[in-house]
């Protein structure tokens, strides 16, 4: 069990940042998911944890000792790869059974290691196949047990449902989650699917542009992003963005529309732009409601039914789209006008110069 | 050419407009007019020879000579495997500690090369492709000038081994050296050639691999076993292939050198059997015979060793 700390850690190619100075502690036990598109450091940050990468600034910490400079084999780490990175040539057995055997485990304790870690990823039938034959699920697996089998300090996988097929990523997901609380061991885990972190995640560090915009638990990220980049990244629609010009207490949006902030916000607002300035709304699709006399105007664009639930897309004019989520039942023609409110909790502001969530001063 | 091309690519335009009787070349006719000069030469150069050698073993024959093949069945290899065996069992054992050991240290240096190759540094492309020189010269040439190296009194190996400083070994016509000395000059000659295929069997292990192995903390020796070894494998017992099956012709660079001797203690078969085929008596059905019992060995040697690399390919 392990605590791991990063310390302004950075990682430079050349003269580009991979990872910009990068700060995080990870708690024993904990299940922390670094989250962000493509290209933002990722797998950069977790090879760097592992020793795989040299860092080019800063500080690793593993149980308050200092990792920086030790090989990855003196960290007592293990890795699951992006691509899983099984030996070809051994079978799934042997490729469990290496991680033991390295470190020169008497044969009868490799044997039952094996034997154990097999039964609880339910994988004894494929033991005796190369990885070549394997199916992507099981290929899966036996990267799992070869990092279980060790029993590690902590692990850290790299997009390790990257590679399956929809439907049996739930199934993995739920039974990665399942081991790690079995296991309760400490996991840095990657992924560029907000859904999979969301689900996962005891804490996600969201990643863009090799840089951290925001850490925090799944509802934090979601209700209150740090900035524009993790309102929009984060959920499925993103959060609704709404650009107007705030004047004493109300939100002008385009073509005439005024919300009305909640009073709780207005001296935060009025800080923010002393009294009047630029703002951008943002609610989530659920903070909306569709009634007769509420307060902002819109018009249908199109709906979705999502099964339970259906997605309104509204158009607000200057060819803003918002989404808000209906009951199944409503049914709205297209180029309706209709009216919509928000829920004054689930309101966020953000500044469009520095794109930063504003904090309210007191919290409603 | 390009007609039959687009009929070939859009079979439904050609239906739809109905064709016209023309002379054109049809697809077939063109891959037979390409297939047949091939297949003639195959026949004239391989094939006939082949099956010509086999019927000539089973007949008492001299090419010299004014009489016609005499079929005498299996008398020829009869004579080779019973009556003169015991000559042509010591040209069988010359060639077969001859490939044991050129074979060997072929392995141990053209892999110990690869490994040292295997990391890129400023310059390795160039010490490669220096390595790789002596592969690409004419073992007839090579045969001359190392016997000039081997010279007791004008070469220069004996002084860079510093054997004996008043009068050196003599490597070519010492009974014991003689065999060593065509195992050096075999080993100089083709290591770059095992390292060439060890090379391409060490650049194509996944970097990743090894990344694993740190991580599940094995030990570099651990991985050496364990990774790199097993995954070269293939590529190490066609290396191994290759120059078993060339060690069992072994001719020119013999020739070049010892010629055989002394006496016979360098004979190996493919010198005997020149020396019977084209030597003296031209004993051309005797020699067809010798030729197809090491054409057997060959094939059979082949075998084990295909065998082997299915296995170290699938396990
Ligand atoms: N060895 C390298 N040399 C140069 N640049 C690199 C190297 N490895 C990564 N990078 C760069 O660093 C940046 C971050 O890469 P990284 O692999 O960490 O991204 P990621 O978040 O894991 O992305 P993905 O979701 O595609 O796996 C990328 O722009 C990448 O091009
Ligand atoms: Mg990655």
């Amino acid at each position: 069990m392990a605590t791991i700390e990063l310390i302004n850690v950075e990682k430079k190619f050349g003269d580009v940042h991979a990872v910009k100075p990068m700060n995080l502690t990870v708690r024993d036990g904990e299940f922390v998911v670094l989250l962000g598109p493509s290209g933002c450091g990722k797998t950069t940050t977790l090879r760097m944890i592992s020793g795989l990468e040299a860092v080019t600034g800063g500080q690793i910490l593993l149980n308050g000792r200092d990792v920086t400079w030790e090989r990855p084999s003196d960290r007592d780490i293990a890795f699951v790869f992006q691509f899983f990175a099984l030996y070809s040539h051994m079978t799934a057995r042997e490729n469990i059974a290496f991680p033991l055997q390295a470190q020169g485990e008497r044969r009868e304790v490799v044997r039952q290691r094996v034997e154990d870690v097999s039964r609880l990823l339910r994988m004894e039938h494929v033991l005796d196949v190369r990885p070549g034959a394997l199916s992507g699920g099981d290929q899966q697996r036996v990267a799992l047990a070869r990092a279980l089998v060790r029993h590690p300090a902590a692990f850290l996988m790299d997009e390790p449902l990257g590679a399956l097929d929809a439907d049996f990523r739930e199934t993995m997901r739920a039974e990665i989650k399942r081991l790690h609380i079995d296991q309760h061991a400490t996991t840095v885990y990657v992924t560029h699917d907000q859904i999979e972190a969301m689900a996962m995640g005891d804490r996600i560090v969201v990643m863009s542009d090799a840089d951290v915009q925001q850490v925090g638990t799944p509802a934090e990220v979601y209700h209150d992003p740090a900035n524009l980049f993790v309102a929009r990244f984060i959920g499925s629609p993103g959060m609704n963005l709404v650009p107007g010009r705030y004047v004493r207490g109300v939100l002008h949006l385009a073509e005439g529309a005024t919300y009305k902030v909640p009073d709780a916000w207005a001296p935060s607002l009025d800080a923010a732009t002393r009294g009047d300035g630029d703002l951008i709304l943002g609610f989530r699709p659920e903070a909306a409601t569709v009634g007769v006399d509420s307060a902002i105007p819109a018009t249908v664009y199109a709906t979705d039914l999502h099964g339970g639930y259906t997605m309104l897309h509204l158009e607000l004019g200057n060819n803003t789209i918002i989404h808000a989520r209906t009951t199944r039942e409503a049914k709205y023609a297209i180029n309706t006008p209709v009216r919509f409110d928000l829920d004054p909790a689930m309101v966020r502001f953000f500044d469009p110069a520095t794109e930063a969530a504003i904090i309210p001063e007191v919290r409603a | 050419m390009s007609q039959a091309n687009a009929q070939a690519l859009s079979p439904q335009s050609a239906a739809a407009a109905p064709p016209r009787q023309r002379r054109q070349t049809s697809d077939r006719a063109i891959a037979w007019l390409f297939i047949t000069p091939t297949i003639v030469l195959l026949v004239v150069m391989n094939i006939f020879p082949l099956f010509y050698s086999l019927y000539l073993s089973f007949n008492d024959y001299s090419v010299i000579g004014s009489e016609p093949p005499k079929w005498v069945a299996l008398d020829n290899y009869e004579k080779i495997l019973t009556s003169e065996r015991q000559r042509y069992w010591h040209n069988f054992t010359v060639t077969g500690r001859y490939a044991l050991l050129s074979v060997g240290l072929q392995l141990i240096l053209g892999f110990g090369l690869a490994m040292l190759l295997r990391e890129k540094f400023r310059g390795s492309g160039l010490i490669t492709t220096l390595i790789l020189i002596p592969m690409m010269l004419s073992p007839v040439v090579v045969g001359l000038f190392w016997k000039l190296i081997f010279d007791p009194s004008k070469g220069f190996f004996n002084y860079l081994i510093y054997t004996n400083p008043r009068g050196g070994a003599e490597w070519l016509s010492d009974p014991t050296l003689g065999l060593w000395s065509i195992v050096i000059v075999d080993v100089w000659m083709w290591s770059p050639f095992v390292m060439l295929l060890c090379l391409s069997g060490l650049s194509a292990i996944p970097d990743y691999l090894y990344e694993a192995a740190a991580i599940d903390r094995a030990s570099a020796w651990f991985q050496f076993r364990r990774i790199t070894l097993p995954q070269v494998m293939p590529l190490l017992l066609i290396a191994v292939l290759f120059r078993t099956i060339e060690a069992f012709k072994a001719f020119d660079v013999v020739m070049g050198l010892t010629g055989g001797g002394p006496g016979d203690t360098t004979e190996t078969v493919a010198v005997r059997l020149y020396s019977e085929a084209f030597l003296g008596k031209f004993r051309t059905g005797e020699s067809s015979a010798l030729a197809y019992i090491v054409l057997i060995i060959i094939i059979a040697i082949s075998n084990l060793y295909i065998r082997a690399l299915n296995r170290a390919r699938e396990g």
